[in-house]
């Protein structure tokens, strides 16, 4: 089900949540709405979701207008971040609560359910628990009963609110993959809520970064990542070394560095990745710049190099890979050279 | 676990803390509570049955007290919930002053309040006129003492059912709302099930309460033999006598019959909190 969103603005007292909102959801993708906390991505899943009305706007379902529409009308899948599984309820009761609350014409029968019911709880992969109470589970297994039961009664979209915040780093990956895996075998419609980059990046089709009750942009994970709108998406992608430089006639000068681009305005700034720094121990040809070795942090895989500019005394961030590391042998102190390999140039706010 | 000594407690150790409590109880209560069993143990079995189980008048007092207790604890449950869910679901002007309303009958000397019943309840009072019209008589009837007995179990009620209304989340009723549930499935199959153990605590502690009942009944039930009159008011009687046998032995049983009453409760209870 096509899912779209039209001029949402929701209020809770003085603070907006959602300004002039507008997004549309693709049939059958997985989207994530990721932002940092307060961004209003929450309300408006739960705009979606008709646990909460919008001051103005619309929602529609496959073009229906279902604004007004209760949550129990608009036949909405929804997974709270801390489950909200009945807790006096086993496993298979919780999971069965949809069908049975149904009405008596439309309700299966006692069989059916049992049999829909099992089927849901093996696709999820914990039959094995189904007469078990939810404390009596890990956090994984319940947010998987909280999926099952949310998708016992068919529903047209799956909206999931933070899935797996309440659990710890390992778990977390283990279960957005599942969901993944899971999406491509049920193809439903479905919204996830994040503030987890990584997490948006890697599960979803489609990623809408929110940012102060706006969206900041929409695209699928390669081209917001590669292709950042604005300095917030930027920033709020992964970390950044700010450069800031002036525009003179319609180049940046970085350096001794010349970038051509049409950027207006007095001054600009050149955004590059941490990974994306490159350090030598003599300046080649232009565009380097001379820094301090301030601080060096070995981290897994990585190593981080923390660089202090000679010219303005700002500080910079660089990640190299061991070998690179182990190549150049650097040492706290001394004077090395470092340009970005890749950047991003967004005029200063 | 007592003799871990690897666990560091906050409280002294568990020799000292035991030893106290076992000390406290046996001093406040099972102490004042055996020496009720001695004294009635000074009777026969004859004389205890004749003046504890068969005698009519006390039989009566039994049925009476105890369900009035029983009558007015049902009510407590009932409308203590209504009380509890509108003080935490609602916010309302006075809503503090109706909160502190709730506790008035703990502190209220007994007394007080049966009197004031027994002036608005009695047939020419304010109250009681209305239903006299109607031909109903309150003040000097059983109505009466359910009505008292009702007034002082309320807030045991409402206090144990609050917190448990506070603690339970909206995302249950949402979840159960956006599964397709409608209010009434989903008070009665999420929201109720969820609150009854504490109900259940509520409406033991208003009807142990109730049965205990003295002052206020005293005043409001007009104190009839075989009509109106309360155990605990026959216990009085047969003190002002001087047959302290006889006001042992139905304490006794009095109290066999309480504790049996919330043994079953309790069992009940801890077969609804198992699923929880």
């Amino acid at each position: 089900m096509t899912i779209e969103a039209k001029n949402i603005t929701k209020t809770f007292g003085n603070y907006e949540a959602l300004k002039e909102v507008s997004v549309t959801v693709p049939s059958g993708k997985l989207v994530a709405l990721l932002g940092p906390s307060g961004s209003g991505k929450t309300t408006l899943l739960r705009i979606i979701a008709g646990l909460e009305q919008a001051d103005h706007g619309q929602i529609l379902m496959d073009g229906r207008d279902t604004t007004d529409a209760s949550a129990r009308d608009r036949r909405v899948g929804f997974v709270f971040q801390h489950y909200a599984l009945f807790r006096h309820m086993t496993v298979f009761d919780n999971v069965a609560f949809g069908l049975r609350v149904k009405k008596r014409a439309e309700r299966p029968s006692r069989e059916e359910i049992r049999s829909r019911v099992m089927e849901l709880l093996k696709m999820v992969q914990i039959d094995w628990l189904a007469d078990r109470l939810p404390n009596q589970l890990s956090g994984g297994q319940r947010q998987r009963v909280a999926l099952a039961r949310a998708l016992a009664v068919e529903p047209k979209v799956l909206l999931l609110d933070e899935p797996f915040g309440a659990l710890d780093a390992k778990v977390r990956k283990e279960l957005r993959r599942w969901l993944r895996r899971l999406h491509d075998e049920i193809h439903v419609t479905s919204i996830f809520v994040t503030h987890d980059v990584d997490e948006a990046l890697e599960v979803a089709d489609e990623v809408v970064v929110m940012n102060q009750a706006r969206i900041e942009q929409v695209g699928p994970p390669d081209e917001v990542y590669e292709h950042p709108a604005n300095s917030f998406v930027y920033h709020f992608l992964g970390s950044v070394n700010l450069f800031h430089t002036r525009v003179r006639d319609g180049q940046v000068h970085l350096g001794d560095d010349v970038l051509d681009v049409k950027t207006d305005g007095e001054e600009a700034l050149v955004h590059a990745r941490p990974h994306d720094i490159e350090i030598a121990r003599e300046a080649e040809n232009g565009g380097w710049l001379k820094a301090q070795v301030l601080r060096i942090h070995t981290i897994g895989p990585i190593v981080r190099v923390e660089l202090l500019r000679a010219d303005d005394q700002s500080l910079s961030e660089a990640e190299l890979t061991r070998e690179r590391y182990a190549a150049l042998r650097l040492i706290v102190g001394e004077d090395v050279f470092f340009r970005p390999r890749a950047s991003k140039i967004y005029s200063a706010p | 676990m007592a003799k871990k000594r690897t666990s560091h407690r906050v409280l002294p150790g568990f020799g000292l803390t035991f030893g106290f409590t076992v000390f406290y109880t046996s001093l406040i209560v099972l102490i004042p509570l055996a020496g009720l069993f001695f004294l009635t143990s000074q009777m026969t079995w004859a004389e205890f049955w004749a003046k504890a189980v068969t005698d009519p008048r006390v039989v009566a007092s039994y049925k009476l007290s105890f369900g009035a207790a029983f009558i007015a604890a049902i009510i407590n449950a009932v409308f203590g919930f209504l009380v509890a869910w509108v003080l935490v679901r609602y916010s309302f002007w006075g809503k503090r002053i109706v909160d502190a309303l709730v506790d008035l009958p703990f502190a209220l000397p007994t007394a007080v309040s049966g009197i004031a019943l027994t002036t608005l309840y009695a047939h020419t009072g304010w109250i009681g006129q209305w239903f006299d019209s109607f031909g109903i008589r309150i003040a000097y009837t059983p109505t009466g003492i359910v009505l008292a007995l009702t007034l002082i179990g309320l807030p045991f009620v409402v206090r144990t059912v609050q917190p448990a209304l506070e603690d339970l989340e909206a995302e249950l009723e949402e979840a159960a709302s956006s599964l397709g549930a409608t209010r009434g499935q989903t008070f009665r199959r999420v929201i109720f099930p969820a609150i009854l153990p504490s109900l259940l605590s509520g409406f033991t502690l208003a009807f142990a309460r109730a049965v205990g009942e003295f002052g206020s009944v005293y005043f409001i039930a007009g104190n009839m033999p075989y009509k109106t009159e309360i155990a605990p008011l026959l216990i009085i009687i047969k003190l002002e006598q001087y047959d302290y046998h006889g006001a042992a032995a139905i304490g006794v049983v009095m109290l066999l019959a309480s504790f049996t009453f919330i043994f079953i409760i309790n069992l009940l209870q801890a077969w609804s909190r198992r699923h929880q």
